[in-house]
């Protein structure tokens, strides 16, 4: 019934999408330029993202998740318009050849105490754990992103995403492992550990 | 990698961390995996890094402030006269 009705003929839906859905702009937008990687486009997204839920808002179901409703629609909008627009290739291979252990391995394993594994994660400036998170390919930063930024479950990821629950896990896991070894190498260059990884 | 020595579950824990830590292992798997961190140091160490891994991405990848310009963008759609899709 209220299929057609688009939100800003019907008070009582934009009372519920100014209190449900515009505190989520900021959310929206950090994941948006964790996407493009470019605050133009981000926006670009973000206000193609709100157009599409706010006309699409009556046949949103209250009490269903809002949050993964909006990223599916972010995460479309991200591809549809965006990568078109771009033609990024898109990368399928993984970064395979890293241990699971790799930022454990090279941080750790040298003192007992766990603290001075920590502390150095703690000291990498935000900007450059963005960048590291940025600087995986698309396939495998989008779940990484929405499992471990946003905190989602696999299968609302599946859903976002609309790809196999398996794929899922497996890119995230393979995403973590890059998203690894691009934190060491920050580490690295800001001189926060000791580069005498052979 | 330098696998932990000390015990034969120390390979299965650490195969289930992940999932265990996003929360998507079953309930049997979890309570195998913290039988085993209660009693394993090093696995539990490596257990509290990936915890840690995850808390830094979450805490560090977001906070971006929204450009106003934007803002004002997205609470002027709410006036929009409806459109046929």
């Amino acid at each position: 019934m209220a299929q057609t009705a688009a939100a800003a003929e019907d008070p009582a839906l934009r009372e519920r999408f100014e209190r449900d859905v515009l505190p989520l702009l900021p959310s929206l937008y950090a994941a948006a330029l964790r996407m493009t990687r470019n605050p133009a486009d981000a926006e670009d997204v973000v206000q193609d993202t709100y157009l599409r839920a706010y006309r699409g808002f009556a046949g949103f179901q209250e009490g269903t998740n809002l949050k993964a409703w909006l990223y599916r629609i972010l995460t479309n909008s991200f591809i549809n318009t965006y990568r078109k627009k771009q033609r990024e290739p898109q990368t399928v291979d993984g970064p395979d050849d890293i241990d699971e252990w790799y930022l454990y391995d090279r941080l750790g394993g040298r003192s007992v105490e766990l603290s001075a594994e920590t502390e150095v994660l703690d000291r990498i400036p935000d900007q450059a754990v963005k960048q590291a998170l940025e600087s995986l390919p698309e396939n495998f930063r989008l779940p990484v992103l929405l499992a471990d930024v946003e905190g989602f479950s696999y299968k609302e990821i599946a859903e976002i995403m609309e790809t196999p629950i398996g794929t899922v896990m497996s890119r995230l896991h393979r995403g973590r492992k890059a998203l690894q070894k691009a934190l060491w190498d920050t580490a690295k260059e800001r001189g926060l550990v000791d580069d005498d990884d052979a | 990698m330098t696998t932990p020595d000390c015990g034969p579950n120390c390979e299965e824990t650490l195969r289930a961390i992940e999932s265990v830590l996003d929360g998507e292992a079953d309930v049997l798997v979890q309570q195998q995996v913290e039988v085993h961190l209660s009693d394993c140091n090093p696995c539990m160490q490596r257990a509290e890094f990936r915890r840690h891994v995850k808390v830094v991405i979450r805490s560090k990848c977001g906070g971006d402030v929204v450009p106003p310009a934007l803002e004002a963008r997205i609470h002027a759609l709410l006036d929009e006269p409806p459109r046929v899709p």
